[in-house]
């Protein structure tokens, strides 16, 4: 009795180990060729994208060309920090789970460093000259290009008509930081909040400072890559800064949007994928103009957010996903996603008269798309603004000086370049 | 005859032997794969300076203690630990007594006993992500419940989660208020089999209620308070999710766990080896808290 429940024990663990283990099966996504078309078994492709409207535009566009390539398009959205996690966990594998990624602008540095990008130019992709050209300075190692600008996501100012119009103020007459300022403080005078910031991570807190900070003729590091926080500009910039939060609060994002629209709050630093404005809506959204004082010296002060895609160095469906890429990036394909909230880096998408009709905000985007910032293309960006991010919190929250935290941090990051 | 009795013993011996073998050794086989193996390339990597995408060109490289030196004199690892023993206790203080109070409440109704303990127990089961995105809504400063009625008593508001003297006390009180039905099950369930001769002994002794409660009813229950508070007090340290949804280890640290700080500073930055030196030194934190427990529930 024993030895045969010791023996169906023993089997039952064979049978799990060999279980767990799993087989190779050969799957057409094993194949490097693309897809035949009169096969019945369609192709399949695995996309990882960024989660909310960014995945949905897309989402939108892929039955046509999975009808047209004989291919199922499987989607997986994932918030950034995991996009990021999932995109190079990945990339360890020497055969890939995906074939086609969204990623951030600020993790280009790192991730074509690593190899975790497949060469486009090698594929045979490349961009036209409708594509905005300055949301391209990050798609390119050397001539070899990496990556495709998709959506054109850049900082503007979200504020609430009537708050900014209780100051004397309409979105054109926004011209300054002053005005910021000036239009925040009045809505504190009349018992709401002036600016909105969002303060629940280090990611947050830094990218809703950089555009005062490039306002006041600043930047988080040299053209050496060595950090340049604790600086004369820095120092004002985060002065100034304290100054505008002081008006206001710190929120998650979707407070930030709420307290726009409702009311309760005045402005704060946001995207355009975060609200579509129209005649009817309480809030609308405008260029920062980058500067300091009105009639002073204007910087270039719109942030990239800009998702690219691009395909992973290890997929299995290279030339398919290529193919996919160059449709997503198509200008009609592209055109045809604004309706839905697509913002495409493109010329003859933002400033077709059609859409300006529809969408006269875009012009706006346009003109920040045109003259934006990317976060430093470093291969250390994550650290350097978790160091950045958390100095800055302990600044904002009275813990540490300006300069005491400002000093702690540059030595930080020092560390961190070395 | 009486070797043939040896040997036959003997043999019922090591068969009895390997039978307790076979039926160990599953458990052993799962614990070395999925607790050894880990623990032990952990503890591996943490002597390196492992990062998962620099490794892929440049591979890692043995850095001795550097990472441990790094992780020890940071300030922000330092007030990490001083959060999670702050939170663990307060934590665990809070879950025992309103569990326990709970429990004695519930064992003492006369009806009703089944739908009380379903309606306790259903913070229990929600999961953490739903926990803490519905108390984030409750809270929120421009739509939650929480402003509007403080608002309509006249009394004074909160950024609850971005105020730095409100956002700690908020996460203790939302793992309270979910893990406290975990201590009122275990506690409840440990009250059903105290002997009720020992009640009645003590009411014809002409005990009083606080009298039965400290010398018939905890007496009975102390191995289960143990149990729970050493249940507690190893997922109170290991709180992550909570404060990772709702503030981020912010504002200004205050919330920063060990875990959370790992994860800012190691994970994903993707600094597996950094990551690796702190997880190790939060198992061996876990260990030490633990111990005392450890050592009540074996002696």
């Amino acid at each position: 009795m024993k030895k045969a429940l010791s023996l169906i024990l023993a089997l039952v663990m064979a049978l799990s180990l060999a279980a767990c283990g799993g087989g190779k099966t050969e799957t057409p996504s094993d194949s490097n060729t693309p897809a035949d078309n009169t096969s019945a078994e369609p192709t399949k492709l695995s996309l990882i994208l960024r989660g909310g409207t960014y995945a949905d535009v897309i989402k939108e566009c892929l039955p046509a060309f999975e009808a047209e390539h004989n291919v199922v398009c499987e989607v997986q959205e994932l918030s950034e920090g995991d996009l990021y996690s999932g995109i190079a966990l990945d990339a360890i594998n020497d055969k890939g789970s995906y074939d086609l990624c969204m990623v951030d602008g600020s993790w280009m540095a790192e991730f074509t460093e690593n190899g975790v990008l497949a060469n486009l130019t090698e594929l045979g992709y490349s961009l036209d000259e409708d594509v905005i050209p300055a949301t391209t300075a990050i798609c390119y190692v050397g001539d070899d290009l990496y990556l495709a600008p998709y959506y054109g996501n850049v900082t503007v100012l979200l504020y609430n008509k009537a708050n900014v119009e209780a100051a004397g103020y309409t979105g054109d007459t926004i011209l300054s930081l002053e005005d910021m300022l000036a239009i925040c403080e009045k809505a504190k005078a009349d018992g709401k909040l002036g600016f909105i910031y969002r303060g629940d991570s280090q990611n947050n807190l830094v990218v809703d400072f950089l555009p005062i900070l490039l306002s006041y003729g600043g930047w988080v590091i040299d053209s050496n890559n060595q950090p340049t926080v604790n600086t004369p500009e820095f120092k004002d910039a985060m002065n100034f800064y304290l100054k505008l939060i002081a008006t206001g609060s710190a929120q998650v994002k979707d407070d930030l949007i709420a307290s726009c629209d409702t009311g309760a709050g005045t402005m704060g630093v946001g995207w355009p994928g975060w609200y579509t404005p129209t005649a009817d809506t309480a809030a609308d959204y405008c260029a920062i103009t980058g500067a300091v004082a009105k009639g002073g010296e204007t910087h270039n002060a719109n942030v990239y957010g800009v998702w690219t895609i691009g395909i992973p160095s290890n997929s299995q469906n290279k030339e398919l996903a290529t193919e996919l890429l160059s449709y997503l990036m198509d200008k009609d394909v592209q055109k045809s996603t604004v309706p839905s909230g697509g913002v495409p880096c493109r010329y003859s998408s933002l400033q077709d008269a059609e859409i300006l009709k529809t969408y006269p905000q875009y012009e706006v985007v346009c003109k920040a798309l045109e003259g934006g910032m990317y976060r430093p293309v470093i291969a250390e960006w994550t650290q350097f603004y978790t160091i950045l991010g958390a100095e800055m919190d302990n600044i904002v929250n009275g813990v540490k000086t300006v300069d005491q935290g400002l000093a702690d941090a540059q030595s930080q990051l020092e560390a961190l370049m070395k | 005859m009486k070797r043939n009795v040896n040997t036959k013993l003997r043999s019922a011996d090591a068969q009895t032997k390997r039978f307790g073998l076979g039926m160990l050794s599953p458990t052993v086989v799962i614990l070395l794969i999925m607790t050894a193996y880990p623990l032990f390339f952990t503890l591996v990597y943490s002597f390196t300076d492992y990062n998962l995408l620099r490794s892929l060109k440049k591979g890692s490289h043995f850095i001795a203690l550097q990472n441990y030196t790094k992780l020890l004199s940071d300030p922000y690892f330092q007030q990490s630990i001083l959060n999670t023993v702050k939170f663990t206790i307060l934590a665990v203080i809070f879950e025992m007594f309103i569990g326990l109070v709970m429990a004695l409440f519930v064992n003492s109704l006369k009806r009703g006993q089944k739908t009380m303990r379903t309606l306790l127990l259903l913070p229990y089961l929600l999961p953490t992500v739903t926990v803490a995105l519905s108390w984030r809504m409750m809270l929120s400063p421009n739509y939650g419940i929480v402003n509007q009625v403080l608002q309509a008593l006249h009394l004074p508001v909160y950024n609850w989660f971005s105020d730095i003297h409100t956002a700690f006390g908020m996460l203790v009180l939302i793992d309270v208020w979910q893990s406290a039905p975990f201590v009122f099950l275990l506690l409840y369930a440990a009250l059903q089999s105290v002997p009720q001769s020992q009640y009645e002994a003590a009411r014809i002794d002409g005990a009083n209620r606080f009298k039965i409660l400290f010398y018939v009813t905890l007496p009975n229950i102390k191995n289960s308070l143990a149990l729970c508070a050493l249940l507690r007090t190893i997922d109170s340290f290991r709180l992550f999710d909570k404060v990772n949804l709702l503030t981020g280890g912010g504002p200004a640290n205050s919330t920063s766990t060990i875990t959370q700080y790992l994860y800012n500073y190691g994970i994903k930055s993707l600094d597996f080896g950094f990551g690796s030196a702190g997880a190790i030194v939060m198992t061996v934190l876990v260990l030490l808290l633990s111990s005392v427990y450890i050592k009540r529930a074996i002696s």
